[in-house]
């Protein structure tokens, strides 16, 4: 199986590729033609030789044999030579060696060389008594059948005789010594005669004698024939006993191609042919079946649009057997309106699947489109689906006809309407509804036509005039606004219509309708009137009617032309709401609501109300205009005016402070600062209160109170507390040191005076004064110390000055330059020439002494001290700066006591600690601040703040 | 005299010479080791546990010093080994009369009481006999 299959999958290959084939099969026959031709011509060349051969060979054979008479004849010569030399019965013998062989010319014997006898002697005398041996053309050959000691045939030679002939040369031996030649002489004409060359066909072959002349060293022939031997085809045999050559020559050597060129090209010829008929072969079954393939495209293609418009049809559509009703083919589309499946539906006829109430009209059209009656039928029919539901279609039948215009099958197309017939229900229902919901509206509503009203109006040519025109012209003609009252029909009204009206039915409300209805508000009617001259399709207003007990009602009328009698007015719904109440209720809330307000406006405080959530406000009271100067409509038009007026520093907390109180849900209570009209600060105290909707914060009310004053009073208070608290720190800080720093002292004096007292080495009591002599020293100091604090703490009032700052900085400088070119300390002032502040002379005196000089004490071992001075004004505070890179202070750890007396923080002998105590309380003393910056090992920069 | 050793952190030299003095006259300690602020004395007392020598019995300590005081010496030598904070008994002694030093002394359990200057003879045979 599998070999065939492989065997027709080679075949399909050439099937398909046409030309190919054609080549190769073209190619296969050429091969074939020339392997033919080879072994044709291999064939006829090997036919030649063996052909050629054969005659080479029975030429050759009789040369032989003859030359094997002539040796036979030469040795019969010899033996009549007798034992002394001479020849006996020469002749005889002789005459029978030629008579038994006729090809002998001649026989001689040659005693010496020298030719004495001959036979036949009369053709023969010319050669009598010819040396051979000395003879110059004969010697060398004659010399040659000597020393070889056996027969030789010299020549052809010229025979003295005439003609050419050839000598055979037997030498003879008589004891061993040379005796002389026995010869035969043959024609050259008889000795080939015999050898029968004559004989062969010379149509085909020629042949060639030849010896080898050794003086010439040439070849010499010896035949008429042509010896350009070179462009010829030949064999050739050599007999040795002549040293001659024999050659048979092929005539033609182009005939043996001939003989295989014709077939070859014949054969190539067909090979062309066969390779152009295999390639048009196999063309047809391709060329066929592309048509094929194109005509089935075709049919699939009209085949697959039919199929298409069949299956995606929006409409079912079945051709049906017209006896049986059975579905012979029905479109998915079909399918799918009943439900079932394709398969499902070729199982049923029609009659099985359509509603019995239409089933006898269907199966009646059937019949008549049968019977050729009718040529198609269309009826709105129910089938059932698979599910059971109802399917309303439109059906529409025709037969379909055979090509003899028979009617074989019917065509079913089906449209579903399911959904128009459900709409068609729906309408009616809605309509019945609408009926209800007229009758049984608690609206008042009338229906009614303004047909005649219109057309009345058109007749006085009042339609689409201008609404003024309109009013003059009933002003003028009060009868026309009569006429036109009279001219509204009612056509229905409804039981809450007749209710308030207080009738009894609708002919009650027409018959009294010109009293009832609203003419004792004639300029609404007029209106009414004016709104339709305008081409309005609605009219609201409010207005007056009497009922039937003469009471007056105010109602809200409005009308509404109905759908499809926009221009004609014949139909109008009328709604006539009782309104009497409502404006009742209506004025006792605005009255109240004026009290309310009038309340409020008598508060002392900015009654306020805002949404909780946008702070929109929606009401505001008029004492706003007493506390900030806004009036109410600049604060409620402005959704952010709130917001917006807040006192900057407090905006941002006050909103997100009322936010989280809000979403808390918890009243508040708060104070912060708002901007009043005339820029002035206004403190106030905000009270609020959330209102709920369905327990979600929903509005926000309060009262904001101006506190001003009491705040005003309040920050100074606090002012002047945080002064007074302040002093008393320092205060207590002060003695504090005080105390300590004597303390020291003086427990150390107790202790010397105790000593000096309990002992009685004289050397111990002088080294207790020494000590009492250094305590005594000490204790001086700390008083001078306490002394300059007490005297910057007392001098309250002190001078301010306007000084150059620059100057000073020179004049500390200055001071300090010993120590600023030892240790070579760089000073970097960047302090503008003209910079005045007003201080103290002492004090900045001794301010940038005991900073600088505190730089230089505290400057890094490793590094060269850089000093920076440099003033600046920043948000309006001014204030000196000076840093160093010095060793820097573990603020960390001694922020503290940076400041503090007799606070040192190295082990440096000058450190006193009592420079930085001074200088911060002188700089408090002018009011201002110190700041310090510091790491360790990086440096340290001081701020002086001046006030 | 007792085998004790006795160390004095104060940065008052005069003090140092004074006190000196008296426990000498008290006859209660072998030997007096003074420090100028808590750093020297902390780093002496690691210096002397690291090598595992006598640690001091006694520690007079003064409040207010340079580079450390009696305060951070005392968080320092909180962080020693407890054998040691029982070993070796501390006396805070200042010319302060502040109540706020007095009370914060208090805090410390290892501070074993508050002498205020001037130390007489007496206060050290009463700490050095307060075993």
């Amino acid at each position: 199986m599998i070999l065939k299959r492989k065997h027709i999958k080679f075949l399909r290959w050439f099937i398909v590729r046409p030309r190919t084939s054609g080549v190769l099969s073209f190619l296969f026959l050429c091969a074939v033609t020339i392997i033919i031709t080879i072994q044709q011509y291999q064939l006829v060349k090997e036919q030649e030789q063996r052909e050629m051969n054969n005659i080479l060979n029975v030429v050759h054979q009789n040369i032989d044999q003859s030359l094997k008479n002539y040796y036979t004849a030469t040795l019969t010569l010899a033996l009549t030579i007798n034992d002394e030399g001479i020849p006996k019965n020469f002749e005889y013998v002789s005459k029978r060696l030629i008579e038994s062989n006729k090809s002998i010319f001649c026989v001689q014997l040659v005693p010496q060389g020298v030719i004495k006898y001959v036979y036949p002697l009369a053709e023969n005398k010319p050669a009598l008594n010819l040396n051979i041996l000395t003879n110059p053309y004969l010697k060398k050959e004659a010399f040659k059948s000597i020393a070889d000691k056996k027969i030789y045939f010299a020549g052809p030679l010229q025979l003295k005789q005439g003609g050419l002939g050839i000598v055979g040369r037997y030498p003879i031996y008589r004891h061993n010594t040379f005796w002389g030649f026995s010869a035969v002489i043959v024609k050259l004409n008889t000795f080939l005669a015999t050898s029968g060359i004559q004989n062969i066909d010379n149509s085909k072959y020629y042949f060639q004698f030849s010896k080898y002349d050794s003086d010439t060293k040439k070849e010499k022939f010896y035949l008429n024939y042509s010896t350009d031997l070179k462009s010829k085809y030949y064999i050739s045999t050599e007999i040795l006993d002549g040293d001659w050559k024999l050659y048979l020559i092929s005539k033609n050597k182009y005939y043996l191609y001939s003989a295989i060129l014709i077939p070859c090209i014949l054969g190539f010829i067909l090979a062309g042919i066969l390779g152009l008929l295999v390639t048009t072969l196999l063309k047809i079954p391709n060329e066929l079946q592309s048509l094929v393939k194109l005509q089935a495209n075709k049919i699939l293609d009209t085949e697959m649009k039919f199929k298409t418009i069949f299956d995606q049809a929006a409409l079912g559509i079945a051709s049906i057997e017209p006896v049986t009703g059975n579905f012979l083919e029905i479109n998915s589309k079909f399918c799918e309106m009943l439900g079932y499946t394709e398969k499902e539906m070729k199982l049923k006829n029609f009659q099985s699947i359509t509603h019995p109430d239409d089933l006898e009209q269907d199966i009646t059209n059937v019949d008549h489109l049968k019977n050729g009656r009718i040529n198609e039928y269309a009826m709105q029919k129910r089938y059932f689906t698979k599910k059971g539901d109802i399917l309303w279609v439109n059906l529409t039948v025709t037969p379909l006809l055979d090509t003899n215009q028979n009617r074989e099958n019917l065509i079913a197309i089906v449209e579903d309407i399911t959904i128009k017939k459900t709409t068609e229900k729906i309408i009616k229902k809605s309509e019945t509804r609408f009926k209800s919901l007229f009758d049984d509206s608690p609206l008042p509503l009338r229906e009614e036509d303004f047909s005649e009203v219109k057309k009345y109006l058109e007749q006085k040519k009042l339609i689409h005039k201008s609404t003024e025109t309109v009013l003059e012209y009933f002003n003028q003609n009060p009868n026309d606004v009569d006429e036109c009252h009279s001219l509204i029909k009612v056509i229905n009204a409804n039981k809450a219509c007749l209710k308030l009206y207080k009738v009894k039915n609708i002919d009650e409300l027409i018959s009294n309708k010109n009293e009832l209805f609203n003419l004792k508000s004639r300029n609404d009617f007029i209106n009414n009137l004016v709104a339709i001259t305008q081409g309005k399709k609605q009219f609201i207003i409010d207005t007056l009617i009497r009922n039937g007990k003469g009471e007056f009602r105010a109602i809200n009328l409005r009308w509404n032309l109905v759908q499809g009698y926009k221009n004609t007015f014949e139909r109008v719904i009328v709604s006539t709401e009782d309104i009497t109440n409502r404006l009742e209720s209506e004025r006792i809330i605005i009255d109240t609501k004026q009290n309310v307000e009038s309340l409020i406006n008598t508060i002392d405080g900015i009654v306020w109300e805002c949404d909780a959530t946008t702070y929109n406000f929606g009401f505001i009271s008029d004492k706003v205009t007493n506390i900030l100067g806004y009036t109410p409509e600049e604060w409620v038009n402005d959704p952010h005016f709130w917001s917006n007026h807040i006192y900057p520093e407090d905006k941002e907390w006050v909103q997100s402070y009322c936010k989280i109180k809000v979403n808390e849900n918890l009243d508040h209570d708060f104070e912060y600062r708002m901007i009043a009209k005339d820029g002035k600060i206004v403190w106030l105290r905000d009270i609020v209160n959330i209102i709920y909707d369905h327990g979600k914060p929903n509005m926000l009310r309060g009262i904001m109170i101006d506190i001003t004053h009491s705040k005003e009073a309040e920050n100074e208070l606090n002012t002047s507390f945080e002064i007074v608290s302040e002093q008393n720190k320092r205060l207590l800080n002060f003695s504090y040191i005080v105390s300590h720093n004597l303390r020291s002292h003086t427990s150390n004096i107790a202790s010397i005076v105790s000593f000096l007292e309990n002992t009685d080495s004289q050397e111990e009591k002088n080294e207790m004064l020494q000590l009492l002599k250094t305590v005594s020293n000490s204790l001086n100091e700390t008083m001078l110390h306490l002394n300059e604090v007490i005297n910057i703490r007392t001098n309250i009032s002190l001078v301010l000055v306007p000084l150059n700052l620059n100057e000073y900085i020179s004049t500390a400088l200055n001071v300090l330059t010993e120590q600023i070119s030892k240790n070579d300390i760089s000073i970097l002032s960047h302090v503008p020439l003209d910079t005045i502040i007003n201080y103290n002379p002492a004090y900045l005196e001794s301010i940038l002494y005991n900073i600088i000089s505190n730089s230089i004490r505290y400057r890094h071992p490793d590094r060269t001290a850089i000093i920076k001075i440099s003033y600046h004004i920043e948000n309006n505070l001014k204030f000196l700066e000076i840093s160093d890179n010095g060793i820097g202070i573990d603020l960390i750890k001694n922020a503290d006591k940076l400041f503090g007396m007799y606070k040192t923080f190295t082990t440096n002998s000058e450190s006193k600690g009592i420079g930085l105590f001074i200088t911060k309380n002188q700089i408090d003393a002018m009011g201002g601040t110190i700041t310090v910056e510091s790491e360790p090992n990086i440096g340290t920069t001081f701020k002086i703040y001046i006030r | 005299m007792t085998n004790k050793t006795i160390w004095i952190v104060d940065d008052d030299p005069i003090y140092q010479i004074i006190v000196s003095k008296i426990i000498n006259r008290s006859a209660m300690f072998s030997k007096i080791i003074p420090f100028k602020n808590g750093k020297e004395a902390i780093d002496q007392l690691q210096e002397v546990i690291n090598n595992n020598e006598a640690v001091p019995d006694i520690i007079l300590l003064d409040i207010n010093m340079p580079i450390m005081d009696g305060w951070e010496f005392m968080e320092e030598f909180n962080n020693l080994k407890p054998k040691y904070l029982d070993k070796i008994r501390i006396y805070i002694v200042s010319s302060s009369i502040a109540v706020e030093d007095k009370t914060k002394s208090k805090k410390f359990k290892t501070i074993l009481g508050y002498i205020s200057k001037p130390v007489t003879v007496n206060d050290i045979v009463l700490i050095a006999s307060d075993e």
